[in-house]
């Protein structure tokens, strides 16, 4: 298979830009311009249509884990008709593993502001709400700073270049819980209300924010689009893997030498992410799991990465997904069940308790993973995990009790013998 | 016309429907528990999952796609659906428990869930035998719990509010209740606080949940989370006998149910009637249970001395028929009630007019701004309508008054005139005043003779309320003149009809020396050689509907079947 150039690949989302977050800079490196075009450029960009179909075309895949084209998501909301729409912009990441758009927020805030005026005026919205969780304070008073900035330079109000286009931009807070993240359920945190994920049908884009039509998307894919405005969607189109192309950030964290994001083309092989990009595995030690994409996606064995690259096709060979592209890489000596101990007790902790087999069910998993990681566990506790993951998947209204339950699954199946190798051993000798 | 197939069978809809209400409306049965039938829907509790496809129809012609064997080709849903939020559509196909074992695994392992952290002490809840979350797990849940790990432990006996009493750990956060506060009441007094499987219902910190309604939540809570404070630990419900009646504290009438043990009113609970109330009531007609059981007059009294002393019902009826007969008819008075029945009322009206006194007069008990433009009417009373449909004299406070310092014998009905502040007891100086009455009042220590009648609770009879509507109550409970068995207004409850002689529950306490006025108005009418002869409520109904234009065609059995009558307003002027 033909492997990923991404050695010679030039950032381009965080690129080595020093006071990028500063709007002069941003000016300076052809910051605005794409706004400032479709605005402006009547011939190039007959309207908010032409915008939406250049976003389709260049098949952004959404970066918040579900990989839903963007572009594609635009055109699901209705025609204007006068009344509200929003754009409510997703910066809650909150899943263990990830931690990317905290990048753009620090780096580049102002690409992703950009591409979120770009969006609202591809969808006719005048409203645009940025959620960020609220450990995220110095990246709030940035985002407030950097909006601010925008104001003042006419980028953001009444009237843009005098096109008639006029938008507002207001940041929101979160207040600590990972279920805001659910694109509803931040929705009910953006009323003012408490973050219940709400029953799908009828989708945002029908009923959203206020009962008004809404978009939400991630903040790095939003920060993608003034590049493909600026460089057409055959260029985006172009970079990395066909069926998930663009650059990605890669949040890499765990036993390795270098953690931290990496932008790159997405594509690249799992293993040269590890012992290339990250600088290889800490004190020399072997590789033994990776968890692509934040902490609910399926773990993979060190033994099936070979060939592995990160992008959805090829992840889903080994069983799992892309998610966040948030890394998790773990090295000989880490104990599974401790470790999935601690993602079922995140879970466990982070569920809203809506729906029963969420509810009832996170808590089980884990105190049941705490019997066995305290030595009280015996074998039939392994099948009865498995059982109530089984009862857990595909039967709540959001994906939280499929987050909860993957893991668990998965690292039983792929590491049992460890996890057996901590259970009592049965009084009922076998003969 | 659409069509659906549920387990196999063919149903026609018209209309939009809701999967779950529909099924339920062809007598079948899914489980569920936060679904409520008056609130928005939630589908957070899992419950009602059952599978649902649509056939396959050619793009091209419209038709469906058949198989090999000529049968529609179904494209399933990838996952369950919970029923309750999907919407029927033409040629959808349902599978319920029934006829789908993952459907039936589904429901079990919700129940499962819902179970892990239920503290299960059914014993010692009030809810118990009539817990949907028991019932279900009955029919539907797991044989044995594999929960071996410790249960979430959560607030127990928090006084929720004056009337309500929270147990957090019963709680399966069905929502049923803040959904009530939010979308029925409109107090929006209760949320879930907390966060996972510690989630449970609450006030916002330091305030009261003193809704007007607020036990409606007990009776749609699906556990014993919401407890009523008052009837907490007072009965369990097999033990008790479930009557339909009308609320009579209040001229809106809700439709309610009297729950019985041993001759007392123990609670009273809505009873769903989608043109009165729906399934609610407010808490102040519930609180009424306790006029039928406390302060009751038992035996005849009699003023002797400024005392008033127990007489017999001999001397009652011979006191009042000399004290009628001593005077011109021009100097007795009737006064009827807006708080007793229409039945009462005609028959006193009947009397009246056969001793040439003229038509009883009423006041209203009616005060302004009193009523909340919901299930509370501004009226006190149940059956103001029913006095003026009767075509009873309607009196101001004043003229009654002075009415009443005009007469020499006063007959009166049912009303405490004196706590209402239109007469004071030195205006009963002066006359012989009788009164017939249920429950002991400053009114009934001012009169001279006191007759005691039967309350709602022990009589059949109907009243109209503030919107015409004419309903009527059963019989709950037994007097010393009123027999159960003999009684075929009495409602039949558990025991009745499954009890043996053994269960030694026809107790004699608690049974009030009163009659219902008409058997003491005929009794007095034999003395007086009058031809009042009545025995029941519906006697005295299928009287006065042939009698009074207003009532016509109305008797007993069309107001059941209907679940009450409207009277129309046109009749009202037609006055014989």
């Amino acid at each position: 298979m033909s492997s990923v150039d991404w050695k010679n690949y030039k950032p381009v989302l965080i690129p080595d830009v020093k006071d990028l977050h500063k709007i002069d800079v941003y000016e300076k490196n052809g910051g605005y311009k794409a706004f400032k075009e479709i605005l402006t450029d009547k011939k190039k960009w007959e309207g908010p249509k032409a915008v939406v179909n250049e976003v389709k075309a260049a098949n952004i895949r959404g970066r918040g884990g579900a990989g839903f084209n963007a572009g594609l998501k635009w055109s699901f909301m209705p025609p204007a008709d006068g009344g509200a729409r929003y754009l409510a912009c997703n910066g809650d990441e909150s899943e263990p593993g990830t931690f990317k758009d905290r990048k753009i927020f620090e780096y580049n805030p102002h690409a992703f502001i950009e591409g979120a005026l770009i969006a609202a005026y591809a969808m006719e919205i005048t409203t645009i709400y940025v959620y960020i969780r609220g450990e995220y304070k110095v990246y709030i008073d940035m985002m407030d700073k950097a909006i601010q900035d925008a104001y003042d330079k006419g980028y953001i109000g009444k009237d843009i270049f005098g096109s008639g286009y006029s938008v507002d931009f207001h940041t929101h807070s979160g207040a600590g819980a990972y279920i805001c993240g659910e694109e509803t359920s931040m929705l009910e945190s953006l009323e003012g209300k408490r973050g219940y994920p709400r029953v799908k049908p009828p989708f945002p884009a029908q009923k959203g924010l206020w009962g008004r039509p809404t978009t939400i998307n991630n903040i790095e894919t939003l920060a993608h689009v003034p590049n493909v405005i600026n460089k057409g969607a055959n260029w985006f189109a172009s970079i990395g893997a066909e069926n998930h192309p663009g650059p990605i950030l890669y949040g890499i964290s765990g036993h390795i030498n270098q953690p931290g994001v990496y932008e790159l083309p997405s594509g690249v092989p799992v293993l040269d992410l590890i012992h290339e990009v990250a600088g290889g595995m800490r004190n020399g030690k072997k590789l033994k799991a990776v968890i692509p994409g934040g902490s609910s996606t399926p773990i993979m064995r060190a033994d099936q990465l070979e060939g592995i690259t990160m992008d959805s096709e090829s992840l889903r060979e080994v069983g799992t997904m892309l998610g966040t592209a948030g890394m998790v890489i773990m090295d000989e000596d880490t104990d599974m069940v401790d470790m999935l101990w601690r993602i079922s007790h995140f879970y466990h902790h982070e569920s809203c308790g809506q729906c029963t087999p969420c509810r009832d069910g996170t808590g089980w998993l884990e105190k049941i993973l705490l019997r066995i990681k305290n030595g009280d566990g015996e074998i039939k506790d392994l099948d009865l995990l498995l059982d109530v993951t089984t009862q857990m998947e595909g039967r709540t209204i959001c994906a939280l009790a499929d987050a909860a339950a993957w893991p668990v699954r998965h690292t039983i199946t792929r590491f049992r013998d460890e996890f057996e190798a901590r259970c009592k051993k049965s009084i009922h000798a076998v003969a | 016309m659409p069509e659906v197939f549920i387990d196999g069978k063919r149903f026609e809809y018209e209309g939009d429907h809701q999967l779950l209400q529909f099924i339920l409306d062809q007598g079948l049965e899914v489980p569920f528990l936060c679904y409520h039938p008056s609130m928005s829907i939630p589908a957070n509790c899992r419950q009602c999952m059952v599978k649902v496809g649509q056939p396959v129809r050619d793009r091209e012609s419209g038709d469906f796609e058949l198989d090999e064997n000529g049968e529609r080709v179904i494209r399933w849903f990838p996952k369950l659906q919970t029923s309750c939020n999907i919407q029927v559509a033409d040629g959808m196909v349902v599978q319920t428990q029934e006829t789908d074992d993952l459907v039936k695994r589904a429901q079990k392992d919700t129940l499962e869930f819902i179970l892990a952290n239920h503290p299960l002490d059914c014993p010692i809840c009030d809810q118990a035998g009539e817990c949907p979350l028991q019932i279900q797990t009955y029919k539907y849940g797991p044989e044995g719990s594999r929960f071996e790990v410790k249960k979430v432990h959560k607030p127990k006996r928090v006084q929720l509010g004056p009337r309500v009493v929270l147990d957090a750990e019963r709680c399966i956060n069905c929502t049923r209740c803040v959904r009530f506060t939010d979308e029925i009441s409109e107090s929006h007094q209760l949320t879930i606080v907390s966060r996972g499987d510690k989630n449970y219902p609450m006030t916002a910190p330091g305030r009261e949940f003193d809704d007007e309604y607020s036990l409606n939540t007990v009776d749609i809570c699906p556990v014993g989370a919401l407890t009523s404070a008052d009837f907490r630990f007072k009965a369990r419900v097999w033990e008790m006998n479930q009557t339909p009646s009308i609320d009579i504290s209040n001229g809106k009438g809700c439709n309610i149910d009297l729950w019985t043990r041993d001759n007392m009113v123990l609670r009273i609970t809505p009873r769903f009637n989608e043109d009165v109330n729906d399934h609610w009531m407010p808490d102040k007609g519930r609180e009424a249970y306790n006029i039928f059981n406390e302060n009751r007059i038992s035996r005849p009294v009699q003023k002797l001395d400024d005392e008033q002393i127990k007489s017999s019902w001999n001397n009652a009826l011979e006191t009042i028929a000399e004290q009628i007969e001593n005077v011109d008819s021009k100097d007795v008075l009737f006064i009827g009630s807006p708080h007793a029945s229409v039945e009462e009322n005609y028959v006193l009206m009947q009397m009246a007019n056969l001793l040439g006194v003229g038509i009883p007069s009423f006041t209203t008990d009616i005060e302004d701004g009193y009523g909340d433009g919901f299930l509370i009417s501004d009226d006190h009373a149940p059956n103001t309508n029913g006095c003026r449909l009767l075509g009873l004299q309607e009196e101001s406070p004043a003229q009654l008054k002075k009415k009443v310092n005009g007469a020499k014998v006063v007959l009166l009905l049912n009303d405490k005139l004196v706590d209402r502040n239109v007469l004071e007891p030195s205006d009963f100086s002066d006359r012989f005043v009788v009164m017939f009455a249920t429950n002991k009042s400053e009114t009934t220590t001012a009169v001279d003779l006191l007759v005691p009648i039967t309350t709602a609770a022990e009589h059949a009879a109907s009243y109209v309320n503030v919107d015409h509507r004419i309903q009527r109550t059963i019989a709950a409970k037994e007097t010393k003149y009123t027999n159960r068995r003999l009684d075929i207004e009495m409602s039949e409850g558990r025991l009745d009809r499954y009890g043996t002689s053994f269960d030694n529950w026809i107790t004699e306490d608690n049974k009030v020396d009163c009659m219902p006025f008409w058997n003491f108005a005929s009794q007095l009418s034999g003395r007086l050689g009058l031809t009042i002869e009545f025995n029941t409520g519906r006697d005295v109904m299928d009287k006065l509907s042939e009698e009074i234009p207003a009532f016509k065609g109305v008797d007993y059995t069309s107001i059941d079947e209907q679940s009450g009558i409207v009277l129309s307003n046109k009749e009202e002027n037609v006055k014989s």
